[in-house]
């Protein structure tokens, strides 16, 4: 009988940990490094800037929109996003886009902003 | 042992045809939850990103508002006595499970051709994904479902407190299973959804092995 309690207590720790584990390993992770969202296909949150000499373009018949970031290492990527562009991505230092890269195209579900901070540092006000 | 698990679920289900009691409340939901739904929406189509929620925002109360017969009906008649004389626990734990599951499957399986049936939108590219969820995650509910069932039992109030402790228990459950419908329909691999698959299995797991470690305890009074 007090095996019973060994047996099934030992299985509720493992498959407990079990869970425990897949469960941080399911979050979004953040990219930096297009290279690698490129080669794997997975969903990503992909941090970069936007490249302002090359606008973006809103299709108005499908409401999409495209545009191109650039990461660190100089890599370029063209990003497709269904819906309105956030108010504040022209000022935007950089961006994080959720989503999935699949045939050449960034296909993005969501469009986060990083703006530049209203409040400077005494330093820079004082000069 | 399996042979008494299987006597039990037969008994249960003799007097299930014979009164038709969770059949009937159970279908009503369905019905009703699933027309206000349609009224709701018009002529306008469902987003399918809602679909999935609402598919199981139906089936968790359905499960809620049947599935507490199992050991309810047993106090209401007084008939908890004669299951202390004549069984093991574990044996009345594997009958009722038996039961809730297969009226669980019995009932998601209406609910999901209803929705296939009226809503143009809740349509699955990746079926097969699906198919793996909707499985775990029945199997999640009608575990919980009956565990809490013997534990409210012989409460008062058990209407609302049922839905109440059902629902912490049930919430990473439902988490990942909405999570999973969502992206199902719009279409996944299994490379994608295989953490959160496993994650399900690990929790019908778990459930299965904690309810059967302490059911003694609830049942011995």
């Amino acid at each position: 009988m007090k095996n019973k309690y060994i047996i099934g207590g030992g299985i509720v720790v493992v498959f407990l940990s079990l869970m425990v584990y897949l469960f941080t390993q399911s979050n979004i992770q953040y990219e930096n490094d297009f290279t690698k969202i490129m080669q794997k296909g997975k969903t990503v949150r992909a941090t970069g800037k936007w490249i302002k000499e090359r606008n973006y373009i809103t299709d108005p018949m499908t409401k999409n929109v495209t545009f191109f970031m650039r990461d660190n290492n100089g890599v370029e990527m063209k990003v497709l996003y269904k819906g309105t562009m956030p108010n504040n991505f022209e000022i935007a230092q950089s961006i994080v886009v959720t989503g999935q890269f699949r045939e050449g195209t960034f296909h993005a579900r969501d469009i986060l902003t990083k703006c530049p901070s209203k409040y400077q540092d005494q330093k820079s006000a004082n000069s | 042992m399996i042979r008494s698990m299987w006597a039990l679920f037969k008994k249960d289900l003799q007097s299930e045809i014979r009164t038709r009691y969770a059949i009937n409340s159970l279908g009503m939901f369905i019905i009703v939850t699933v027309s206000v739904i349609l009224f709701s929406l018009g002529s306008e189509k469902l987003a399918q990103n809602l679909t999935g929620g609402l598919f199981w925002v139906v089936v968790f109360f359905t499960a809620m508002s049947g599935l507490s017969r199992a050991f309810v009906s047993e106090e209401e008649r007084g008939t908890v006595m004669t299951l202390h004389l004549i069984a093991r626990p574990t044996v009345i734990l594997g009958g009722k499970l038996f039961f809730n599951l297969g009226l669980i499957f019995l009932m998601n399986s209406v609910t999901f051709l209803l929705f296939s049936g009226f809503f143009e939108t809740f349509v699955f590219k990746s079926p097969d994904i699906f198919l793996l969820v909707f499985i775990f995650g029945n199997i999640g509910i009608a575990v919980a479902a009956t565990i809490i069932a013997a534990i409210i039992a012989k409460a008062s109030g058990k209407a609302t407190l049922y839905p109440v402790l059902s629902f912490p228990i049930l919430l990473p459950l439902m988490l990942i299973v909405i999570d999973l419908t969502k992206t199902s329909l719009e279409g996944t691999t299994y490379t994608d959804a295989g953490i959160e698959l496993s994650f399900l299995a690990c929790y019908d797991i778990v459930m299965l092995v904690i309810s059967y470690l302490l059911f003694d305890f609830i049942w011995k009074d």
